[in-house]
């Protein structure tokens, strides 16, 4: 049961009109939120087919949410299911909801297609290979004297950062509403020299085409084309605003203006929204069009009551103290452009009340600790190593992780961890559940394509038995069995035995148990052989049919099949192994996996306890540890917009330090707002914002640990990195202060 | 036959006069009109002045089967047919006399004309080029094939309708309500629709558009023409009146005053082929032009318990009105799942309930039907899987399939461009390795693998006796090799011109159907490949005709691989009729007029019941004959046009049903995404109409 605190039960009160709350972490706020929305749904004013609607940001967190709610509110059994008054969002779920009710109003065909990130990113890299062919000469006016001819950055790097240049300006084009033709328009009629604009354009008019020409839209498109259809008529908007009298809106903080404006929209002027965020987490401003701005303008509206929930029972005093000090430094902080864009700012975490049900952890001794020492990255994750294996048998019950800024850090950490012996759980791009499906339906379709190969059929024998990998007596059959199988050298005569060649014969002699159970694997390689012909989905179907039997699996080979035959229609060449490298980048993580594999209740750290979990900072987000190890906190991972800090977005093949990403939005904002540009300025602007914005992730690394944080730092590839500046503050001031 | 009184007086009494049978579904009219055309033989009047109209091929089965085995005289030789089919005969007995005036470039010449699928062909011939150079269609996002079929739905609407195909884009953009400058996709819409209009008569192509045009514009006025038909047909019964196109109902209008006899078959609030130009208010307006109404309302299908659900659904959609019915319980005819979180359980329920009703509880595998606002292949695969599993017959139709999507099709596909030996057309190695699978009995995918590898080699298949490792041949089986050879050999034989028709026909026939080879026995494939051939044939004759003819196979082969919709095909739904549980979209379903015991109503979610299709650059309200000129089509449009959609779908489901209804629920949809359309929603406000003992499963 919810027993509200006094800033929650504020909340929970709200009458009506336009509420915003900043909330710090561990608060709280998607308890207090789905009690608010239970309240709202509970109370009895919704006529039929009215909803509370709650909009956040991620999937699993729509899961999370619409679960607990639908767990507040269950009623009979009696009723039917799929209705209970509310609807749990993300902002692209809710343009969706929009679009496809009226996508004649967005100039869409029934059937329309959100086109996936990857098949995104493959339109958008045909449409710079496309450009970079008809424009070779442009990679000189970009590229440092030294790399003018090298040929790997001119055959790999510049195309790729092409492919991100553009893809920002088309991003933040689509977020501002601009089609390809108005900006076109624009730049024929303007007289500055915007040439990287100029590209960019080119390619995104390629982009759009690709995209037309496929019957897509890609997610930029959803949001833009829901608030279109919302402009344009007036009668539907307020069929939704009758649905929608209530929403609510969950992290806030990562709001952009399309979001800001679609729920504007919806609310009208005289609705009720409530809007529940921390300016303080907002992590994706750089990179995405987000902007922690939108709330804290929100906040100062004069129609608007803001509340703080300041108070969280999640972490020991002492975290609490570390957070509280990286808000006061960076108040202080050194650099005035970073200090204007108010990285991190009051309310202060206040730790719960003595009565509170989730009382704060104790204090444990020596922690937090913030690690001097200046070690190369190896050195650091083998410190990181041996500190885990102390600490896990020791802890057999407790939760920890490992937080990175990056995916690839992520990676070698855990090739070392499985070195160790040590257990771990990934949490990295794509769900494990996403993974080890996939990887089983590729190994799958890869035995499929060469049946003929004995290899491939005792990996697919391994991939039978999965589920029994855990007993021993199985292993050692699973071992003996698949020797036995990859040293076959006509697999025919197993599975398709012309009369009196049956393998089985002479294999199995008398042993019917043995000869039954390799029977039975015969029959499903025979049927899936069978399916082999049929449009890759059903194939899928077939296969996973076989193979998996929790629903969540079930559930997941099903998306995999709806977006493998989406792959199929895009490219009708497609054959198994198209298929099978398409599946493999899944299984290795190295393509997202939108559908149903982040549709689960999301990742619960409790479900690994004794477990080390790798993660990045950004997935981190939302999650808490009893013990976090936050790595990499250096000069180049947490820059402070100091002299000799260096930049991953100011790639090093580019000439003068240029961020091309930055000075292509530059671009971009003359282009459209006549603002002034010049070439570097906005280069240096970028630094600020992605120190800012470096701080605040910081901050969501520290406040991940509920009892002990770790924090290391390393030198860098080439050894020239620093200890991050916020960083090296924090442990001087504690170390001050822990002095007798 | 037992008949109610009312039916009687359609089927037995009133045979010279002119009847408006109107009544819903499930109340015995068809059965009703069926015994007034074998009283009418029986009491003289001859097989040949006997016609009877439908809106779509398929509808007419039943009258033919009916007919066919009656003891009524000359019951088979009665017409059943379309307005299509009747347009198309006028047209090649009096184009001499009309041609001139159609406007066709070679009035000497005769018409050709092309189906569907041809359509969608001519139009990127003579329109893809212009799309492209004119950069068209830039505010609206659609797939080429779908932009292509709704040009020529546009067209078609436009003659069926009965307004000049000059104004298409201009009543398209009167009603549009959006962004401006998403309007002028309009503009262009009407440009290409008059372009592929101009190239049609320029090359004497009579696309189904041009044909009703030249009906109502030359052949109906025309005396010779319209004199023939009248004279021809005496007795004149049209089923499924509001399925039907204005021009019909024009063309009634005229000639029901002159028939000895007339039947005109309506269904109160039907009207599912809207998006086709179906209009039943002016098909009511010929209720005027009869002498006699007769309203059949007893419901022959639905018991007790299921006429209470309908009542329920129907108040809640504003259909119904006044207190419950005092018999039947409601929920007693309704089933859902206690909780299904994914489709695949969805699935699963729906399948262990057919599965108890035909084992356990001895229902008839034909008394059942699962729908769905649409049946996409996974979905179809996914039952047809699983009912197999438990042995349950079925039988499906999906009327808008590609070719392509049948493995005979695709099986023929790899061998005809083995044998065009042409460079580009070369087969993929898969496709070589699986159509040798299909194509030869007991060929394992092994081996044809093998097989593949060893003797697949640029573009062409070598002889068996190529292969030199006598362990590889005995691998594959001397057996399997001999059938190989035959193949090949086939195939070598065959001229790389020879027409694909041709090819598919003699490759079937002299190959895949022997003993020894994959078809051997199979009636649906050899079904599957006579659609192919005729598809062929027709693309073959047209292009042959159109200009140099070299890239006729070439063109074709490329055609059907980009999976262009297909013709329909009568012989599929002959096939259909087949005993088992019938899975189908709820649209098709409902227009085969055939009630059963039990419904599954699957993915109840899904925002595609009750919600008109879109097609962006078309529109069946805006188009049709009532839209008021310059009239905006507003959002409370678009919510009566759902509301009517939906009622027509639901209701018209249930009258059908004559047991129960099982709800297929799941809190996500296929793709993983929570689904609340219109169906659920009114579902959930229909609970508070029936009665409180719940018997939910």
């Amino acid at each position: 049961m919810f027993r509200p605190r006094p800033a929650q039960a504020r909340i929970l009160a709200w009458r009506g009109g336009k509420m915003g709350v900043s909330a710090v972490p561990g608060s709280g706020k998607t308890a207090t939120l789905v009690a608010l929305a239970a309240r709202l749904v509970r109370a009895g004013g919704l006529a039929p087919g009215q909803e509370v609607l709650v909009v956040t940001l991620v999937n699993s967190a729509v899961n999370n949410v619409a679960a607990r709610l639908a767990q507040e509110l269950q009623d009979s059994s009696d009723q039917l299911p799929g209705m209970v008054g509310f609807r749990v969002r993300t902002l692209h779920g809710l343009a969706n909801d929009v679009v496809k009710e009226r996508p004649g109003l967005a100039g869409l065909a029934e059937d329309f297609r959100v086109i996936d990130e990857r098949e995104a990113r493959d339109i958008m890299q045909e449409a710079v290979d496309g450009w970079l062919r008809g424009n070779p000469e442009v990679a000189g006016n970009w590229l440092g004297e030294s790399f003018q001819q090298n040929r790997k950055v001119l055959q790999q790097d510049w195309p790729h950062l092409m492919r991100d240049v553009a893809g920002r300006y088309i991003r933040q084009a689509k977020d501002e509403e601009l089609d390809a033709d108005h900006l076109r328009e624009l730049l024929r009629g303007q007289g500055m020299s915007l040439p990287l604009a100029d590209s960019c354009q080119a390619i995104f008019e390629s982009y759009e085409s690709g995209l037309r020409y496929r019957g897509g839209v890609d997610f930029s498109d959803l949001i833009r084309l829901a608030l279109r259809v919302l402009k344009s008529d007036a009668d539907y908007l307020a069929r939704l605003q009758r649905r929608w009298p209530w929403i609510l809106e969950d992290e806030a903080q990562d709001s952009s203006m399309l979001q800001e404006r679609i729920l504007r929209l919806l609310a009208g002027p005289q609705g009720n929204w409530a809007r529940v965020g921390d300016p303080n987490q907002a992590i994706n401003e750089s990179y995405t069009t987000a902007n922690p701005n939108f709330l804290r303008d929100f906040l100062e509206e004069a129609d608007v009551a803001s509340y703080d929930m300041p108070q969280s029972g999640r972490s020991a005093a002492a975290i609490y103290h570390l957070a509280n000090g990286l808000i006061d430094w960076s108040l202080q902080h050194p650099q005035p452009d970073v200090r204007r864009r108010q990285p991190l700012e009051p309310p202060y975490v206040e730790p719960a009340p003595p009565d509170d049900p989730q009382k704060n952890p104790d204090d444990v001794d020596g922690y937090p600790h913030l690690h001097h020492e200046a070690l190369s990255a190896d050195e650091e994750r083998s410190l990181v190593l041996r500190s885990l294996g102390h600490w896990l048998p020791q802890n057999p019950d407790s939760t920890v992780a490992v937080l990175l800024p990056t995916n690839a850090s992520g990676s070698k950490l855990v090739e070392q961890l499985r070195a160790a012996g040590l257990p771990y759980r990934e949490n990295l791009i794509s769900t494990d559940g996403a993974r080890a499906v996939s990887g089983s339906l590729c190994r799958s379709l890869e035995y499929l394509a060469n049946p003929h190969h004995s290899a491939h059929l005792s990996q697919i024998y391994r991939v039978w038995r999965r589920d029994e990998r855990d007993r021993e007596d199985a292993r050692r059959s699973i071992k003996s069995l698949t020797g036995h199988l990859r040293r076959l050298r006509r697999t025919e005569d197993y599975l398709w035995p012309a009369p009196g060649d049956d393998w089985l014969d002479d294999f199995c002699g008398p042993d019917a148990s043995l000869r039954q159970h390799l029977d039975d694997f015969r029959r499903v390689l025979r049927r899936w052989q069978e399916a082999a012909d049929l449009p890759i989905d059903q194939l899928l179907l077939t296969i996973g049919g076989d193979l998996f039997h929790t629903e969540m699996e079930v559930a997941m080979v099903w998306s995999l099949a709806v977006l493998m035959r989406q792959f199929a229609e895009l490219h009708a060449d497609a054959r198994l192994p198209e298929f099978t490298s398409e599946l493999r980048q899944i299984a290795a993580g190295r393509r997202r996996f939108l559908a149903m594999g982040e549709q689960d209740s999301g990742f619960d750290p409790e479900q690994h306890r004794g477990v080390v979990v790798v993660t990045t900072l950004h997935k981190a987000k939302g999650l808490e540890w009893d013990r976090v190890y936050l790595m990499s906190a250096n000069t180049y991972d947490f820059p402070s917009a100091m002299d000799g800090d260096q930049y991953f977005a100011e790639r090093w093949f580019v000439r003068d330090n240029l961020n091309l990403e930055a000075e292509v939005l530059a671009q971009l904002e003359a282009l459209t707002k006549d603002a002034a540009y010049r070439e570097g300025g906005p280069t240096r602007a970028a630094r600020a914002l992605l120190a800012a914005e470096r701080l605040r992730l910081l901050y969501v690394g520290i406040t991940r640990a509920r009892r002990e944080l770790v924090i290391t730092w390393n030198t860098g590839r080439q050894g020239d990195m620093g200890e991050a500046m916020p960083v090296r503050a924090l442990r001087e001031a504690m170390a001050a202060e822990r002095a007798p | 036959m037992y008949l109610l009184v009312k039916q009687q007086q359609v089927a037995r009494d009133n045979l010279d006069r002119k009847v408006f049978l109107e009544g819903l579904a499930g109340t015995g009219k068809t059965t009703a009109g069926i015994e007034r055309v074998k009283q009418l033989l029986h009491a003289g009047a001859p097989p040949t002045r006997v016609l009877v109209l439908v809106p779509q091929r398929a509808t007419g089965l039943p009258w033919q089967e009916a007919l066919r085995r009656s003891r009524a005289p000359g019951g088979a030789e009665v017409r059943v047919t379309t307005l299509g089919s009747l347009a198309r005969e006028l047209l090649e007995l009096f184009w001499p006399l009309i041609a001139a005036d159609t406007g066709c470039a070679r009035p000497l010449a005769p018409p050709r004309f092309p189906g569907l699928e041809l359509s969608q062909y001519l139009m990127r011939r003579f329109v893809g080029d212009e799309i492209e150079r004119r950069d068209y269609f830039r505010g609206v996002t659609i797939s080429r094939n779908r932009l292509y079929t709704q040009i020529v739905d546009n067209l078609n609407k436009s003659a069926l309708v009965g307004f000049p195909p000059e104004e298409i884009g201009a009543r398209l953009k009167a009603a549009w309500r959006g962004s401006s400058e998403q309007a002028f996709i309009y503009d262009d819409a009407q440009a290409c629709a008059s372009l592929f209009r101009a190239a049609c008569l320029k090359h004497n192509l009579i696309d189904f558009s041009l044909l009703i045009d030249i009906l109502r514009k030359q052949l109906w006025p025309l005396e010779n023409a319209r004199g023939y038909l009248i004279r021809r047909y005496r007795h004149v019964l049209v089923d499924n009146l509001e399925e039907d196109t204005p021009t019909l109902h024009d063309l009634l209008g005229d000639w029901l005053p002159h028939c000895d006899s007339a039947l005109l078959i309506y269904d109160s609030e039907a009207g599912l082929r809207r998006f086709l130009g179906a209009d039943p208010a002016q098909a009511r307006s010929l209720q005027a032009l009869c002498d006699l109404s007769v309203t059949l309302d007893r419901r022959r299908a639905m018991s007790e318990d299921v006429a209470a659900l309908h009542f329920a659904m129907a108040k809640t959609l504003g259909r119904a009105e006044g207190p419950l019915p005092k018999h039947g319980n409601g929920r007693a005819a309704l089933r859902w799942p206690a909780r299904a979180r994914w489709h695949p359980q969805m699935i699963d329920w729906t399948v262990q309930h057919i599965a108890r009703l035909v084992h356990k509880e001895g229902v008839a595998a034909q008394e059942i039907v699962v729908v769905a606002p649409f049946m996409p292949d996974a979905l179809r695969f996914a039952l047809q899987a699983r009912l197999d599993e438990r042995g349950v017959p079925h039988r499906s139709h999906r009327p808008s399939r590609a070719l392509r999507d049948e493995p005979e099709v695709r099986a023929l596909l790899t061998f005809a461009r083995l044998a065009q030996h042409a460079p580009g057309l070369a087969p993929d190695r898969f496709d070589v390795a699986s159509a040798l699978t299909t194509a030869i009995e007991a060929m394992d995918p092994i081996r044809a693998r093998l097989l593949a590898d060893a003797l697949y080699r640029d573009g062409g298949l070598l002889p068996f006796e190529n292969i030199t490792d006598a362990r590889l041949q005995q691998r594959i089986t001397f057996q399997l090799g001999e059938r190989y050879d035959r193949l090949c050999g086939w195939l070598a034989q065959v001229p790389p011109e020879l027409p694909l028709d041709l090819f598919f026909s003699s490759f079937f026939g002299e190959v895949m159907s022997q003993p020894g080879f994959g078809l051997h026995r199979r009636e649906s494939s050899g079904a599957t490949v006579a659609n192919l051939v005729d598809s062929a044939r027709s693309f073959r004759r047209l292009l042959t005709e159109l200009g140099p003819a070299a890239s006729v196979n070439q063109d074709y082969l490329r055609m059907v691989e980009e999976g262009v919709l297909a013709n329909q095909y009568l012989r599929d739904w002959e096939l259909d009729r087949s005993e088992g549980v019938l899975l189908a979209p709820a649209h098709t379903y409902l227009m085969s007029n055939r009630p059963v015991d039990y419904q599954f109503w699957l993915n109840v979610g899904s925002s595609g019941w009750g919600r008109r299709v879109y097609q962006p650059l078309t529109h069946p309200w805006v188009l049709s004959r009532h839209w008021e000129a310059g009239r905006k089509w507003l959002d409370a449009d678009e919510e009566a046009a759902g509301a009517e959609s939906l009622a027509n779908v639901a209701l018209g489901l249930l009258r059908r049903c004559r047991k129960r209804v099982y709800l297929g629920i799941s809190e996500y949809g296929e793709r993983g995404m929570e689904e609340r359309g219109p169906l659920l929603l009114a579902l959930h406000n229909m609970q508070r109409y029936l009665m409180p003992e719940g018997d939910g499963v």
